[in-house]
């Protein structure tokens, strides 16, 4: 199974160099909202998931499943359109696929962005949050079976899995750029069901501030190979029992898109400096 | 093959090849598996060997069982055990469980290599494990019940004998070996845990943090096994001022702890009433 991975693995890194020239220095999941960012990127060259040996097919409607190469503030990077969530069924090491590629392409770096509930009371709808931690609370990691000796070690440190040093750049970027970030721990959660409010409570004194159903196991592949790993969170909404009314998902919409064109400017502004 | 098969296979093998009937089961952590050379060996057998079983694979983990005397008790060692991290089911982690139940064991003592969380311990020191909280996500009770090793729901107020961490509590005492009692946390690893997760476990009431043993506590007392639990705290994990372990580190603790847990667990073994 280990030799069978690494195999899959190399044949979509080949694959890609092959057709798109891929040679990324750091990669960027654009979480919901954000995926327009990527058409910003000069030089594209697109690929298809569905083209790319080995790579887990999207299978929400509607989601874009494609990885852009291209440059952008004078890197090179690739975007990842759309990704893939544990909830629609796809195992761990599916979902964390992506990361092992871009390892193998050579990407030192990665930003991962998502949209997010707010736990933490002082936020509101529309922030920005570094992460700075997460907690995972899904019983299942994508490290777990045969390690792969090649990419990292058995048992990979956590204890700072947010690199301080992008964390910097990213709150410097933020400041020079007049937009506000809050800072906070991300609890990661299944899903697909949305949290009750009992469980906000529990998390809360558990020590999250935002919760979501994505980013930790991109984070957890990426730290274990190596790639220096930020994420930034959209808070779209404040999580169940906060707010007197239900969520309410076009008031989510509303929201990403309203933060859309300032998170896309913070995003620009970090891949310039990094 | 069904588990039912799988365990009966294992079992028939151990007791042919043996000839020996153990009453005791020990469960060898991470850097303990010396406590065998005291054992006044019957048999010795590899893992790889016995039918239906699972193999280990970890770095530190020698992987055989080890059948004899010691202390005047008929005892059955495991040098090295499986891990859910490693990609093993959790019924796999516990198959060794139930196979020494029906070698004839009364009594398991399983110890472990783990992190402290509570600011009174230190690195180097033993805990007498009195309670745990599974936060692994997953029980290898899961599935059909195996009816004639015990119960669809079983009890788990007392998982760990009264008596038995007060016979460990009184010769720690007369041996002059510094010893805590707590609570053991079981996360699935195989990343060391993020700050986040530590400060969460840490208010949750966990004193130590651990990838093992609460799989075969569990199973153990489901079969009516008494179970006796000793940690060997290899590194503290307090968010605030750790620092990040290594598994090389970690060995080197175990093995500076390794004097007084021998001395500690044979002793028990010799004075322990099944």
């Amino acid at each position: 199974m280990k030799e069978n991975l690494l195999s899959v693995i190399n044949e979509a890194r080949d694959y890609l160099i092959e057709s798109a020239g891929a040679a990324p220095e750091a990669a960027l999941i654009l979480g919901s909202g954000l995926g327009d960012l990527a058409e910003e990127a000069e030089n594209k060259r697109i690929v298809e998931y569905k083209e790319i040996p080995g790579f887990p097919v999207s299978t929400v409607q509607g989601h874009k499943g494609r990885l852009i190469f291209g440059t952008m503030g004078g890197k090179r990077v690739v975007f990842m359109q759309g990704r893939f969530h544990f909830y629609e069924g796809y195992n761990m090491k599916e979902v964390a696929f992506p990361i092992w590629v871009f390892n193998s392409l050579g990407v030192k770096k990665l930003i991962v962005t998502n949209a997010a509930g707010g736990i933490n009371t002082s936020f509101k709808p529309g922030d920005l949050m570094i992460i700075k931690d997460h907690i995972n609370y899904t019983g299942n990691n994508p490290l777990m079976g045969p390690n792969l000796e090649a990419f990292g070690p058995r048992f990979p440190d956590m204890s700072a899995a947010y690199s301080k040093e992008l964390t910097e750049i990213i709150k410097e970027c933020a400041a020079s750029e007049d937009i506000k970030l809050q800072e906070g721990t991300y609890i990661f959660l299944t899903g697909p069901s949305y949290e009750t409010p009992a469980e906000i409570r529990a998390f809360r004194t558990l020590g999250a501030d935002a919760v979501g159903m994505s980013t930790v196991p991109e984070v957890l592949a990426a730290n274990h190979c190596g790639i220096k790993t930020a994420g930034i969170s959209c808070i779209t909404n404040m999580a169940a029992g906060i707010m007197d009314t239900p969520l309410n998902h076009r008031e989510v919409m509303e929201t990403a898109d309203r933060v859309k064109e300032s998170f896309s400017r913070l995003i620009k502004s970090v891949i310039e400096r990094i | 093959m069904d588990l039912r098969e799988r365990i009966e296979k294992s079992t028939e093998f151990i007791r042919e090849n043996s000839g020996f009937e153990p009453e005791i089961g020990i469960v060898l952590g991470t850097g303990l598996g010396s406590l065998a050379d005291y054992i006044d060996k019957v048999s010795s057998i590899d893992y790889a060997d016995i039918p239906e079983f699972p193999v280990s694979t970890v770095f530190g983990h020698e992987g055989r069982l080890i059948l004899g005397r010691l202390e005047g008790k008929r005892v059955i060692a495991m040098q090295g055990r499986f891990h859910y991290y490693e990609g093993y089911s959790m019924q796999e982690v516990t198959i060794p469980v139930r196979v020494m139940k029906k070698l004839g064991i009364k009594l398991l003592v399983a110890s472990n290599a783990c992190g402290g969380l509570n600011p009174n311990f230190e690195a180097g020191d033993i805990m007498i494990i009195t309670d745990h909280i599974n936060f692994m996500g997953t029980n290898p009770l899961i599935g059909p019940n195996l009816e004639e090793f015990g119960p669809r729901f079983p009890d788990m107020s007392q998982v760990y004998d009264k008596e038995l961490v007060e016979l460990l509590e009184k010769i720690a005492a007369s041996q002059g070996i510094r010893v805590h009692k707590g609570v053991y946390g079981a996360v699935s690893g195989p990343n060391y845990s993020t700050k986040a997760e530590l400060s969460m476990m840490i208010k949750l009431g966990a004193d130590t943090v651990g990838m093992s043993t609460v799989p075969e506590a569990i199973a153990a007392r489901h079969c009516g096994l008494k179970v006796a639990g000793v940690s060997c705290i290899t590194d503290m994990a307090i968010p605030d001022t750790m620092t990040a372990p290594t598994h090389e580190e970690i060995v080197k603790v175990a093995e500076s702890v390794k004097p007084r847990f021998v001395s500690l667990v044979k002793q028990f073994i010799k004075e322990v009433q099944l």
